[in-house]
């Protein structure tokens, strides 16, 4: 028994400006994209069963493009592995908030997609000698769960679940999605599944023997550094599909391709340099990356760079790396201030000219003003204040 | 006060001298007076009370051969020719003379048997009887010459501040021990002083059902309410009694013989996590394994790792969120593999050898195997209602079916519980009695130095100033702890045994005060007080609580009780509409951890419908559909056009 394990293909998501020459969002398309590549290997793969774990699509009301194009390639998957059901959950990008609103995914029921998308449902073939329980997000939110618990005398006893293990995303909680069901490990009840389907954590991840995240298909997460970040703690390049062997345990990662690089640039520390320094910085670490900017997704960090350095950039040459990615996002970052003198802390307090005086003499200024007279000139300022107080 | 006729007089000789403590007296032959009776001595204003502790008689035949050889050596062959003289000789200790200065030998006068009031004046329960803001607990009546007079504890003495607690000693089966804890405990409950505050009491059942029916009446005869009457006392059982058991190790039928429907609706369970038995870990920890490494590792996993998450990169990535014992168990798999793959020289893991690490993962897995149905794995805790004690309320831990060390771990958790909530005065009463059976097993004189013995040595010397009281009980006083024994204010013996009677610890009793003891009857006792100078015998009417032979008659233990069974027992406990039917429906197929883990989750949350939150916990089932035959997609044009298109 083979599964193919699919999550958050996020079909219909919109970001950044760029559109194809169709007029499409170009992430929009690359999504797509990455759906269809999937598509085609779990086709060439031919397994006994194809589960796909929540957000489908990234909206409620997808657009109609994402319908179509949805329907188009279940419609593929169900012609060209007629024998294997292919099981459809909700997560909570397409889970309606009102009952009235409908879900789209039961379009698909009429190719023959078995649906759970607002109860739970569980699904027993017994040709396969295969049950599947089907857990959507809105089964985990609302109301009385179900049980997650194996059922029946069949031999393989799966789950599809859309949502959050608690405790098992990362502290910083940098890659994963907003608003999911929070179940805990012992909800899941491990022992006795053959294999459990998650979706939600956009990064493929081994919860426990037998229970995976898949990850999502392409980076459509709210936070995608994050998701590089979570990549990287894990070894992990890429996206990709999971192929679970049951007879065997092997669960194969099938790399499914983006449509374009997504960069993490190494960043660049700014402590002392000036804007003409930082802005050589910039070009240089941009110039590094193999292929250059182009078309791709990049971020750079820039660390501790004061205000008037950020304000005297080279702008021009900003705008047209961001004219040459699909997106460049310059991430820059002011230093942190910490206080040296705590309000409340042992000792003297300082009087307000005192506090005045030390603001003044560390904040950072342009290079032609004297220091000296432009804290002389405040601290004069405020002993005027403090004498006259009414004229103040 | 009526004047009763005298009944002796006292003798005193050269050979046999009055004292200031102690006198004889003679009577006739057919004088009244026994061991342990009260006598009155009054002799030109000065009166003299004391009570008897020996008695001698002899004639004037001058040797035994004079008899031997008046009767031609035969015992049957005829009576003495005339009446020899003969005497009635007591010897008396003295409890009080007054006035009490200044102190003289007792005066040569007139004996009487004591009266109500002589009994009151020559125990000094004037001092805290029959006035303003009297604190007398009734012990018992004091009978002797066809007299019954009540004889009260004063309860400063009994419960604190003054002094406390009380020493219960003598041999099993004759309801001495039990029995009056019962009694002792009813008369608190129902005499004690309002303004002394509040007052509960948490029993230890450790040995079959004695404690088990507390709550259920006794069938007294009209002599035992004669006797309740005299003590001003109402023969009705505990009101308010609240019972606490561990599970078996199937997790849900109560490990304890009170385990009849009929009883269910205040038997609780009892069900600790790592958590409670982490913090008294030192109790497992036997005397060769307490050392200062063990102790620094318990407080390590305590302070550092149980309940928080702890990170450390060398074991693994993920942080560890101690809460259980399996949680616990991972945690300790991780370090030992993090050991093995250092291979040679790593034998240390953060300053901790791997010795130590084992033993305390030892002595901690120990507990939840032998224990199960008192420690439980997935982290839910069901516990005495700490800061929600109540006044006159009975609160019985039944931890008769437990292993031995679990049993150790259940004591010293309760009692510090209890000194932690009286310390900071928030458990909900202002005195806690706390009753022990076979404290020769807890504290005794010459076993090891177990953490439960430490904790008795110092309830016993601080538990006062707390108003956390000890009632213990044992069959050999001589073979408890000496400070244990030493610091009851209060000591209780029923019927001894000569053996233990000729111990040190019992030279300061007279000979017949001693044989008096090894033969005492059911339902007598001799006191000991510290107002009373001398102990004092008394008898006591049975507790008006059904004995645990009449209760297990009655209410015969439930015995194997099927899983869903035991389970509805249990929900019925919050709602009795709840049917057994219904538990049966619902938790037919259903995994049985999965089953314990939705009951426990009730049992915390005590919700208003209890059935319907029992069943959210488990979930809903969800209904297959069966799916044999799947129709053909039509193919379509367009089939994979581009997105968009």
């Amino acid at each position: 028994m083979r599964l193919a394990h699919i999550a958050d293909p996020h079909l219909g998501i919109r970001q950044y400006h760029r559109q194809t020459s169709a007029g499409v969002n170009q992430r929009e398309a690359d999504v797509a994209a990455a759906f269809r590549t999937a598509v085609d290997d779990v086709i060439g793969q031919r397994p006994d069963a194809v589960l796909i774990a929540g957000d489908l699509f990234h909206s409620v009301r997808p657009t109609n493009a994402a319908i179509v194009f949805a329907f188009r390639q279940f419609q593929r998957l169900r012609e060209a592995l007629p024998g294997a059901p292919v099981v459809l959950i909700a997560g909570n990008h397409d889970t309606p908030r009102s009952t009235e609103t409908g879900c789209i995914l039961r379009l698909f029921e009429e190719l023959g997609v078995d649906v759970a998308a607002e109860a739970a449902r569980r699904f027993v073939y017994p040709a396969l000698d295969l049950s599947v329980l089907a857990v959507p997000h809105q089964a985990l939110v609302g109301g009385e769960r179900p049980a997650l618990r194996p059922q029946g005398p069949e031999r393989h006893q799966v789950m599809v679940l859309h949502g959050e293990v608690e405790g098992l995303l990362p502290a910083d909680r940098s890659g994963e999605e907003y608003g999911g069901a929070v179940v805990t490990l012992r909800d899941l009840g491990g022992e006795g599944w053959s294999y459990v389907a998650l979706g939600h954590y956009h990064v493929q991840h081994e919860v426990a023997p037998r229970i995976w995240y898949a990850g999502a298909l392409e980076y459509a997460s709210s936070n995608l550094w994050g998701e590089l970040v979570d990549e990287r703690r894990k070894g992990q390049a890429g996206k990709a599909w999971l192929l679970a062997d049951l007879a065997t345990g092997r669960m194969e990662r099938r790399p499914v391709r983006q449509g374009r690089p997504v960069v993490d640039l190494e960043p660049v520390v700014a402590e002392g340099l000036n804007a003409a320094a930082l802005n050589g910085r910039i070009a240089e670490r941009i110039g590094r990356l193999p292929g250059g900017i182009a078309d791709k997704i990049v971020r750079l960090c820039v660390r501790e760079v004061p205000r008037h350095v950020s304000r005297e950039l080279d702008h021009a040459a900003i705008r047209r790396y961001k004219a040459e990615a699909l997106h460049f996002h310059l991430d820059l970052r002011r230093p942190e201030i910490t206080r040296e003198t705590g309000v409340g802390t042992p000792g003297r307090r300082q009087t307000l000219p005192d506090l005045v005086r030390h603001f003044l003499a560390h904040r950072p200024l342009p290079a032609e003003l004297d220091r000296d007279a432009f804290v002389r000139l405040g601290t004069d300022l405020i002993d005027a204040v403090e004498r006259d107080p009414a004229g103040g | 006060m009526i004047a009763l006729r005298p009944i002796g007089r006292v003798v005193a000789t050269e050979l046999k001298p009055s004292t200031p403590h102690q006198f004889y007296f003679w009577t006739a032959r057919d004088t009244p007076v026994g061991i342990g009776a009260i006598v009155r001595v009054e002799e030109a204003g000065r009166v003299v009370f004391g009570v008897v502790t020996d008695a001698v008689a002899y004639s004037d035949m001058m040797t035994p051969m004079h008899a031997v050889l008046g009767a031609d050596g035969d015992p049957g062959a005829m009576d003495d020719p005339t009446r020899r003289a003969e005497i009635r000789l007591f010897s008396a200790s003295v409890l009080r003379q007054m006035p009490e200065e200044p102190l003289q030998p007792v005066p040569i006068g007139p004996v009487r048997l004591a009266s109500d009031d002589d009994v009151r004046l020559a125990l000094r329960m004037d001092a805290y009887t029959g006035r303003d803001r009297a604190t007398g607990i009734p012990v018992g009546v004091y009978a002797a010459g066809g007299l019954e007079s009540p004889v009260y504890l004063d309860c400063d003495f009994l419960l604190g501040p003054e002094a406390a607690h009380l020493n219960i000693t003598g041999v099993s089966g004759l309801a001495t021990k039990t029995s009056a804890v019962e009694f002792l405990l009813t008369s608190i409950f129902q005499t004690f002083p309002v303004h002394k505050g509040s007052v509960a009491a948490v029993c230890f059942n450790v040995k079959g059902p004695d404690l088990c029916f507390l709550d259920q009446p006794a069938v007294l005869s009209d002599e035992e309410r004669r006797l309740y009457a005299r003590l001003g006392l109402t023969p009705t059982p505990f009101t308010d009694v609240h019972y606490y058991a561990p599970f078996k190790s199937d997790g849900v039928n109560l490990n304890t013989l009170r385990s009849h429907e009929a009883l269910a609706a205040n038997t609780r369970p009892l069900v600790w996590g790592l958590r409670e038995v982490l913090d008294y870990a030192e109790v497992l920890l036997n005397r060769d394994d307490v050392d200062a490494k063990a102790d620094a590792f318990i407080d390590f996993l305590g302070e550092r790792v149980v309940g928080r998450d702890y990170r450390d990169d060398t074991l693994r990535t993920k942080p560890f969120n101690v809460q259980t014992f399996a949680d616990l168990e991972e945690f300790f798999r991780a370090i030992f593999d993090f050991v093995e793959a250092m291979g040679k020289g790593g034998e240390v893991w953060r300053t901790h050898h791997v010795a130590t690490i084992r033993k305390v993962r030892n002595r901690l897995s120990n507990i939840s195997t032998r224990s199960k149905g008192l420690v439980t794995d997935d982290g839910t805790a069901s516990d005495l209602p700490w800061g929600g004690f109540a006044d006159r309320n009975v609160y019985v831990v039944d931890v008769a079916g437990l292993d031995p060390l679990a049993q150790d771990l259940v004591f010293a958790r309760a009692v510090s519980r209890l000194r932690e909530h009286l310390e900071r005065r928030d458990l909900g009463v202002d005195h806690v009695v706390v009753f022990v059976d076979e404290l020769n097993k807890y504290a005794s004189a010459d076993g090891s130095d177990t953490y439960v013995r430490k904790m008795l040595l110092d309830l016993s010397e601080r538990g006062r100033y707390l108003g956390l009281v000890l009632f213990s009980a044992q069959q050999f006083r001589s073979q408890v702890h000496r400070r244990v024994v030493g610091n009851a204010g209060t000591a209780i013996y029923g019927r001894m045994d000569m053996d233990e009677l000729a111990t040190p610890g019992y030279a300061t009793l007279s000979p017949a005060t001693k044989i008096k003891l090894a033969t005492l009857p059911k339902g007598e006792l001799m006191i000991r007080h510290p107002h009373f100078t001398q102990p004092i015998f008394v008898k006591f009417p049975r507790p008006p609580v059904m004995t645990s032979r009449e209760g297990l008659d009655r209410f015969p233990p439930a015995t194997g009780l099927s899983f869903p069974d035991a389970v509805a027992r249990q929900l019925r406990t919050f709602d009795r509409h709840i049917s057994t039917d219904g538990v049966h429906a619902l938790v037919e197929g259903r995994a049985e951890p999965d089953v314990l883990r939705a009951l426990a989750a009730t049992r915390r949350e005590r919700p208003a419908d209890p059935f319907a939150f029992f069943s959210a916990c488990l979930g809903r089932r969800v209904t297959p559909e069966a799916l044999t035959t799947r129709r053909p997609v039509p193919s379509i044009r367009h089939a994979d056009g581009d997105y968009g298109s």
